[in-house]
């Protein structure tokens, strides 16, 4: 007996990003803007942190292009990660406004594989792997 | 509200000690400060144990400060638990100063207690990721020597673009070296071996452009301080007295990114684009100084290059004039403001329940005069007569959860 059990894609965490259903649909980010002052947040709250009031945020997807703030090479992992050695960690700022970090992938993890300032895009990738085997898929950035 | 003065201070050598349990490390401190202070145990009111990751790492979840302190012998008093990241000795502080300010109690302990240090490294590292919201560092991947080395990263880029400091890999490690020279005058520091540029730059690369020696590695240890109401500190002590002249902690107040396009976000220090420390400010303005002032400092280095931003954060200098600052030698110990004469937490150690009150305690004696041979001789040559302790603890948007400031005076 066989267990061909179809390995599934699981988001690393709900709600913080579209998981594209198809090969044409594609991946962004999902915050919250207020309607009052326009604060873009990412990821969603329900407290709009500039106005300090809970019901004018709205859910909203966010740009899939950011600038690089900052990058790292890293040549420790923390458990669950060993196998990613060695790997960028970055922050990028999206236009609207939210910095976030992410992982980054399409370059070889070296210091000179990025320069301050460059344009990535938001990409959904393989994470790591749950104990069932399954593919935890995770929002990652590539250079555009 | 009432002033208080410090009469005791208590140490555990900061270190790798797998074999000691947090009741082990505490125990040593407490009695260290007991002893330090001449008082008699039952005279302490009451107690504030900061710790902050003993459940990740020993399972001891709950009742933290009543177990360890029952070991020592202390029960029957208020034992309040404290905790905010690498700000929880502060913290500890912090509340044991209201306490006896308020007029609760004559008499107060804090103490600071962590174990860190596992043989499986991978497992600090994880735990060390719940000092931010774990939605959003938990099981990622994410670490924060990846932050810091990003924004180091940054600053070696050209001064004046996209945040460039013109700093380079070699001033980090100089950073390094002084911290492990302080550190080897320091007999509770974790790293007490000298070493020299070359060394730093050739150990292995953490997380570039940060090499093993740059960072604050995993430690255990423990430190405590004894507070007392000003008008009884006669009682205990005959040293001079040291009070405390101005405590400020707040959580990293909401950074509008729209309305501060400059600010590194994500970023060690709560600079903003003014480049101040407010936490810092506050504390320098309700202790009735500025910077200028300050005799000896402690700041909180997760990585010891991060030193060059408090130089300008804190006030010491212009933002842009840190590396010259440094060069100049202003902040060694035989400089006008030395600044982590411990070895901060790169060398002395990072047992992060403890680290808050590593530094007070270094700092307490300095104002004394007992911290040789890293004595510092005070701006105006007659001794150090302000002291100011840098600490910072976890990180959200916008900068460190908790960032705190506290200032002592002789």
């Amino acid at each position: 007996m066989s267990d061909q059990v179809e390995k599934k894609r699981i988001p690393v965490r709900e709600g913080f990003f579209h998981m594209p259903e198809s090969a044409e649909d594609e991946p962004y980010l999902i915050g919250s803007k207020c309607r009052e002052c326009g604060y873009v947040a990412w990821p969603s709250r329900p407290v709009c942190p500039a106005c300090v009031r809970d019901d004018t945020m709205e859910e909203v997807a966010l740009s899939r292009r950011a600038e690089l703030v900052s990058f790292s090479v890293l040549y420790q992992a923390p458990a669950g990660f060993d196998f990613s050695i060695p790997y960028i960690q970055a922050t990028v700022r999206l236009p609207e406004g939210p910095t976030l970090f992410t992982m980054v992938s399409g370059v070889e993890a070296r210091a000179d594989a990025l320069k301050i300032g460059q344009e990535m895009e938001m990409i959904v990738d393989k994470l790591r792997e749950d104990e069932q085997g399954n593919d935890v898929v995770s929002w990652k950035f590539r250079p555009v | 509200m009432r002033e208080v003065a410090v009469i005791g201070v208590g140490m555990h050598k900061a270190g790798k000690f797998l074999d000691k349990s947090l009741k082990d490390l505490g125990q040593v401190a407490i009695w260290n400060a007991i002893h330090d202070a001449k008082v008699n145990p039952g005279d302490i009111g009451c107690a504030y144990f900061g710790n902050a990751l003993g459940g990740a790492i020993t399972g001891q979840h709950m009742v933290r400060g009543q177990v360890v302190l029952r070991y020592a012998g202390l029960s029957g008093i208020p034992i309040i638990n404290v905790e905010t990241a690498c700000a929880t000795g502060t913290l500890a502080f912090r509340e044991a100063w209201i306490c006896v300010a308020a007029g609760l109690y004559d008499v107060a302990l804090a103490v600071g207690v962590e174990k860190l240090y596992l043989a499986d490294t991978a497992k600090s590292i994880r735990a060390m990721a719940t000092g931010s919201d774990v939605d959003y560092f938990g099981d990622l991947g994410f670490q924060y020597m990846g932050m810091y080395g990003g924004n180091l990263r940054r600053q070696t880029g050209e001064k004046g673009k996209e945040g460039g400091m013109g700093w380079t890999q070699e001033l980090f490690a100089k950073m390094a070296v002084k911290g492990k020279y302080n550190g080897s005058l320091n007999p509770y520091a974790q790293y007490q071996k000298r070493m020299t540029v070359e060394e730093v730059l050739n150990s292995r690369v953490v997380a570039y452009p940060l090499t093993l020696y740059m960072c604050s590695t995993m430690g255990d240890g423990a430190a405590a301080v004894i507070l007392c109401a000003k008008e009884k500190a006669h009682n205990y002590s005959s040293r001079p007295l040291v009070t405390v002249a101005a405590q400020v902690t707040r959580a990293a107040a909401f950074v509008d990114p729209r309305r501060q396009p400059e600010m590194d976000v994500i970023d060690e220090t709560p600079s903003g684009p003014t480049g101040r420390d407010k936490v810092a400010y506050e504390a320098y303005e309700i202790a009735g100084i500025g910077p200028e002032d300050v005799d000896v400092a402690e700041m909180h280095d997760a990585v010891a290059p991060t030193e060059l931003n408090s130089y300008s954060s804190l006030g010491f200098c212009d933002r842009g004039e840190e590396k010259e600052f440094f060069e100049s030698g202003r902040s060694q110990i035989t400089g006008d403001i030395p600044v982590n004469t411990s070895g901060g937490l790169a060398a002395r150690g990072h047992p992060i329940g403890a680290t808050g009150l590593y530094q007070i305690g270094e700092l307490v004696w300095q104002l004394w005069g007992e911290a040789e041979p890293r004595q510092v001789a005070g701006r105006k040559k007659q001794g150090p007569k302000v002291a100011l302790a840098s600490n910072g603890g976890g990180v959200v948007e916008g900068g460190p959860a908790a960032m705190c400031a506290t200032i002592l005076k002789r």
